[in-house]
């Protein structure tokens, strides 16, 4: 069985007088460990796709498995603590709070798990450690170059061991340099620590790392290529 | 979580001062009020305002224009339920309302020592007894006025020596300065010989104080002046009817203070909330649930409100413990006095205010859509 499972799903939604359909019965799975890409051109549905798949926006039709969970019939409140358990959210613009340091916003997800004080110590230090930023723990977002706050908001969406990772285009914000080196860490990421990624991205090198790539156009899947293990 | 509304409050410290600052004052005013008002409640409502009787002459208010006979007492002991009579002169340098008011009480001081609760907080009783032009201050006035024993204090006409200073369970009585009857009768200007401004009477146990008071103007109605008793809660009351009706009005500024602290800190937290809408919607998106997200909204409003509550709260009591302020007409005085309950009400409303405040706010963080606030930019 895969681990995300996607039936039918269509999503909508109106501006102005005109019916916008990114997600028109799309089904998808993705298995455990597998690092899947999403491409495609702007407003074809990929970050929608990826909105549905954290749970946090809903679809109008089908069903969102992940994991067992039909995500779509969860309350907000749910959707919360199944994300909490669940789901690695890496966002394009890092979202870092900051008045938090690197250490405290990586701790953030443990605080929400039933963990003791020495086990979410363990976790945030090995997710800061990942990511190559152990030296930077005591640091804020603002005393951080943008490559540093990404693998922030990388460690952040590992730490608390989530089933699947999602990332929304995490390198659209960065140089091409600190984008290499962020692509270097996610493919790491999967292929070590196993963990399933679903990414979007623009950029086809970036899509290149995946071990599938899909291309969503006008709400469906146009093209589906198998990716080569890397 | 604690942490990150403490830290958010911090990262904002110019818009926290500023708004603690705002409930603080506000919350100052608000205390201020309120103990006028509970000063107001303990003059007219307390056992010594229902338990004794103040004879006064009829149709007469300021202290000056009542002239009964000292004589009088002895009639008034003679009415059933009557237990002691104190024949009082009273003196004030001014009968309108005033923020200073300065008032003497004379009368014989061996019954103000056995009937008023009063202990001396320094000075002695015997100095007071043998020296004619005595005087003892209640603690709030000596504080107002920097009165030690040993002074002379000297106000129009009359100059007394302090002979000890004062403290009462009676607010009030702390604001006044009592002499010897005989001193005050005789003083330059006064012209009071056998006269007094009223006689002041405590009722026995069983005493239904309405009657008492019935009979005693009935008694006295053969009498040269004609007189009216009253219950000391309602005499006092009637005497400052004008700053009852201005005490009762200032409670609406109370309530003000509240409004005050109210839109102040909910505009803050709103504005807060606005600036942090993507904030909030990435705490979710990690997993924060909709409800905890209402609690680190509210949590920010009521800190905001406690600390500037509090902070005011106590500003005042201390303002309060310190100034012995009072205000009085006519030789009565209302005194403001910190109290627990003033201090209790206060801490509760600064919470309460907080809660109100960050119900609008906490909802809007708690029910963002979260897709939308994360594309803000």
């Amino acid at each position: 069985m895969a681990l995300v499972e996607l039936h039918s799903v269509s999503k909508s939604f109106r501006k102005g007088d005109e019916t916008i359909t990114p997600l028109d019965d799309v089904s998808l799975d993705i298995q455990a460990g597998e690092f899947v890409s999403l491409m495609g051109p702007s407003g074809t549905g990929k970050s929608t796709l990826l909105n549905l798949v954290s749970g946090i926006d809903r679809p109008d039709s089908g069903q969102i498995i992940v994991d067992g969970t039909d995500v779509t019939k969860l309350s907000r409140t749910q959707l919360a603590d199944w994300r909490a358990a669940n789901l690695g959210y890496i966002f394009q613009t890092h979202n870092l709070i900051p008045v938090l340091t690197a250490y405290e916003n990586v701790e953030l997800p443990t605080l929400l798990l039933k963990l003791s004080a020495s086990q979410r110590r363990q976790r945030v230090e090995l997710a800061l450690e990942a990511v190559g930023l152990s030296d930077r723990a005591g640091h804020y977002p603002r005393q951080l170059s943008g490559g540093q706050e990404q693998r922030v908001g990388i460690a952040r969406a590992i730490v608390a061991h989530p089933k699947v990772v999602v990332a929304d285009e995490p390198t659209g914000s960065l140089d091409s340099e600190t984008s290499q080196q962020v692509q270097v860490l996610l493919q790491r990421l999967n292929q070590e620590l196993n963990i399933t990624m679903l990414m979007v991205t623009h950029d086809t090198e970036v899509a290149g790392i995946a071990t599938r790539q899909l291309v969503l156009d006008r709400g469906k899947f146009v093209d589906r290529m198998a990716g080569t293990q890397r | 979580m604690i942490a990150y509304v403490l830290k958010t409050l911090w990262r904002h410290r110019t818009r926290t001062i500023l708004t603690v600052s705002g409930s603080a004052v506000a919350m100052f005013v608000f205390c201020f009020v309120g103990s006028v008002q509970e000063g107001l409640h303990r003059l007219t409502t307390g056992s010594d305002a229902d338990r004794s009787l103040i004879v006064f002459q009829e149709n007469r208010f300021c202290p000056t224009t009542s002239r009964l006979p000292e004589d009088y007492a002895r009639k008034i002991r003679e009415v059933s339920g009557v237990r002691d009579v104190m024949p009082i002169q009273v003196w004030t340098n001014n009968c309108r309302a005033s923020l200073d008011i300065i008032v003497f009480n004379g009368a014989d001081p061996a019954q103000i020592e056995k009937s008023r609760p009063l202990k001396l907080v320094s000075g002695s009783w015997d100095q007071f007894r043998s020296q004619r032009d005595a005087a003892i201050v209640g603690r709030s006035i000596a504080s107002r006025r920097g009165l030690k024993v040993g002074q002379q204090f000297s106000i129009g006409d009359l100059s007394v020596r302090i002979a000890g200073v004062f403290e009462s369970t009676i607010p009030s009585e702390e604001n006044l300065i009592y002499t010897s009857l005989a001193f005050l009768q005789y003083t330059r200007g006064l012209d009071s010989a056998g006269l007094v401004t009223q006689h002041e009477v405590k009722l026995t146990e069983d005493a239904d104080p309405d009657r008492v008071a019935a009979a005693i103007d009935e008694k006295l109605r053969s009498g040269s002046v004609a007189t009216k008793t009253r219950r000391k809660g309602a005499f006092q009351a009637s005497t400052l009817s004008d700053l009852v009706d201005l005490i009762g009005f200032a409670h609406w500024l109370g309530y003000a203070c509240v409004g005050l602290v109210l839109s102040l800190v909910a505009t803050t937290t709103v504005m807060s909330v606005q600036d942090r809408i993507k904030e909030y919607a990435v705490l979710q998106t990690i997993g924060v649930r909709p409800l905890t997200t209402m609690r680190l909204v509210l949590t920010e409003s009521i800190l905001l409100c406690l600390v500037g509550g509090l902070s005011g709260t106590l500003l005042a009591m201390i303002a309060l413990s310190l100034g012995g302020f009072a205000i009085g007409a006519e030789g009565a005085t209302i005194a403001f006095r910190p109290t627990p309950n003033l201090a209790v009400s206060g801490s509760i409303v600064s919470i309460f205010v907080g809660i109100i405040a960050g119900i609008a706010p906490a909802v809007q963080a708690a029910t963002v859509p979260i897709v939308k606030a994360l594309r803000q930019p």
